[in-house]
């Protein structure tokens, strides 16, 4: 599924050159305006890269009124600008198209990246049309998910020229991580995250919303979403939870998850879904929610939280966030061929103690509500946000 | 398995530079002069998932250990001296 398409300027996006056209700018191929609109809707965020000065990348997101994820504008490889762009947004590059009228960068592109789909601009019109490029849910998230980059891209300059440290970067952009009960309109973010999100994802296996809407009205489990916001925007849904609260009885609905069923131990709560999307990093979100089930979970008697756990290369993040939050893996989990994954990955039940000091939100994340442009709106699934859903505010 | 906190001359030298790598990685160059038994996680340097993931990086570049890979818990995140004799430990 591609996620971002990286698209050239002179006679490509443009007709004609945008340096060699003088006073008269070059105007906007009226055909590929249509397709990078169409995708956008779809979620697929665009990005740039281009033989030019910066002015030109800045000239076509004026004249498309589109928000640009990153735009890599100079004169060295296509290839290197690919690179920084996949790097810099943190997608995969089987995930991203480059369209380039000119053959001999395709051809540059393709050699230096073979994963990345490579396309002429007289092809890009019919590519829209591909299952490639048609996610099958559309979440609100995904919509807005070029413009959430183009605020990342403020941010992370903001960021670049602030003087203190991160924490203090965080509490300076009014950070704002709220962690509440999941709603049924939620459910297509949650799968959505269950499908997108690998460096901080317990599981391995993408979790339907059939399943999430019966997680969701299970007496047994809670579903739970974690919302993010600051002053530069609002991210919406960025992670999801779901814990099982049972007492030790079958749930034949968590079969999925390859969790099995309780062993008479009744003070313990599992969480067999845990993920958060990479574009929240190190904005205190999974902190926040692993903080959130530690207190819940305490709360409501249980002696220690579990959380079964993938061991992959690409899970590094999530594991170093678990043993932040004082989780500890399960001597000998590594052997257990049967809770092994989908992808034959072992597994590890990562737990805590629910005794003693208990991981706390960081004072940052619970700042005060941000005021993020153009927010009037109600944010959808808002209406199942109920008091205390903040991990600071008073209990459910 | 757990990193046994070690004083050598390796570890010495490998301490100096994780507390480079932890101050670049924070922007807080308060951490120049960090303790070797200050804990990385919580109240001592709040290390988190970002910067953990940036420093176990970091480590495998200029060291070639791959921490995440060896130890599965990550006991050897505890504080800069478990960490640091984690990286000086002969394999």
């Amino acid at each position: 599924m591609i996620k971002c398409v990286i698209w050239d300027i002179d006679n490509t996006l443009l007709d004609g050159i945008y340096l060699e056209s003088g006073q008269q700018r070059p105007g906007v191929d009226p055909e590929l305006a249509g397709v990078l609109g169409e995708l956008a809707g779809r979620g697929i965020v665009h990005a740039l890269a281009s033989k030019n000065p910066p002015e030109a990348a800045d000239y076509v997101a004026r004249t498309t009124r589109l928000d640009f994820a990153a735009a890599e504008c100079g004169w060295g490889r296509k290839s290197d600008a690919v690179r920084r762009i996949i790097g810099d947004l943190g997608i995969a590059p089987d995930a991203v198209a480059f369209v380039d009228d000119d053959l001999f960068e395709r051809a540059e592109v393709a050699a230096a990246i073979p994963e990345v789909m490579v396309l002429a601009p007289e092809d890009a019109a019919e590519a829209a049309s591909w299952p490639e490029f048609s996610p099958p849910v559309v979440t609100d998230e995904a919509r807005r998910r070029g413009a959430m980059y183009a605020q990342r891209r403020r941010r992370q300059e903001e960021a670049r020229a602030f003087a203190g440290s991160r924490d203090e970067f965080l509490r300076h952009a009014g950070t704002w991580v709220r962690v509440g009960p999941a709603g049924p309109a939620d459910l297509p973010r949650l799968h959505e995250l269950s499908v997108r999100t690998h460096q901080f994802n317990s599981g391995a296996e993408p979790v339907s919303e059939a399943v999430l809407g019966e997680l969701l009205a299970s007496p047994r489990h809670q579903v739970i979403a974690v919302r993010l916001s600051d002053r530069f925007g609002d991210d919406g849904i960025v992670g999801a939870a779901v814990a099982e609260t049972g007492e030790a009885a079958e749930t034949g609905e968590a079969a999925e998850t390859g969790e099995a069923a309780g062993t008479g131990e009744s003070a313990s709560w599992s969480v067999p879904v845990l993920m958060m999307s990479c574009r929240a990093l190190g904005r205190g979100v999974i902190d926040a929610l692993l903080a959130w089930l530690c207190q819940r979970a305490a709360r409501a008697g249980a002696a220690e939280l579990r959380v079964p756990c993938l061991v992959t290369e690409r899970n590094v993040p999530l594991r170093i966030a678990l043993t932040g939050a004082g989780f500890r893996a399960g001597a000998g989990a590594r052997d257990s061929d049967e809770a092994a994954g989908a992808g034959g990955a072992p597994q590890a039940v990562f737990t805590r103690r629910l005794s003693g000091k208990l991981p706390v939100l960081p004072d940052w994340a619970a700042g005060r509500a941000p005021e993020p442009p153009g927010s009037a709106e109600a944010e959808p699934g808002s209406a199942d946000a109920e008091p205390g859903s903040s991990v600071t505010g008073e209990p459910a | 398995m757990t990193a046994e906190a070690g004083g050598d001359g390796g570890g010495r030298a490998v301490l100096g530079e994780l507390r480079l790598i932890l101050a670049r990685i924070t922007g807080d160059d308060e951490l120049l002069g960090l303790a070797a038994e200050m804990p990385l996680f919580g109240d001592g340097v709040g290390l988190d998932s970002l910067t953990g993931t940036l420093l176990l990086r970091e480590v495998q570049r200029q060291f070639g250990v791959d921490v995440a890979a060896e130890d599965l818990n990550l006991d050897s995140l505890a504080t800069l001296g478990t960490l640091a004799a984690f990286i000086a430990a002969p394999r």
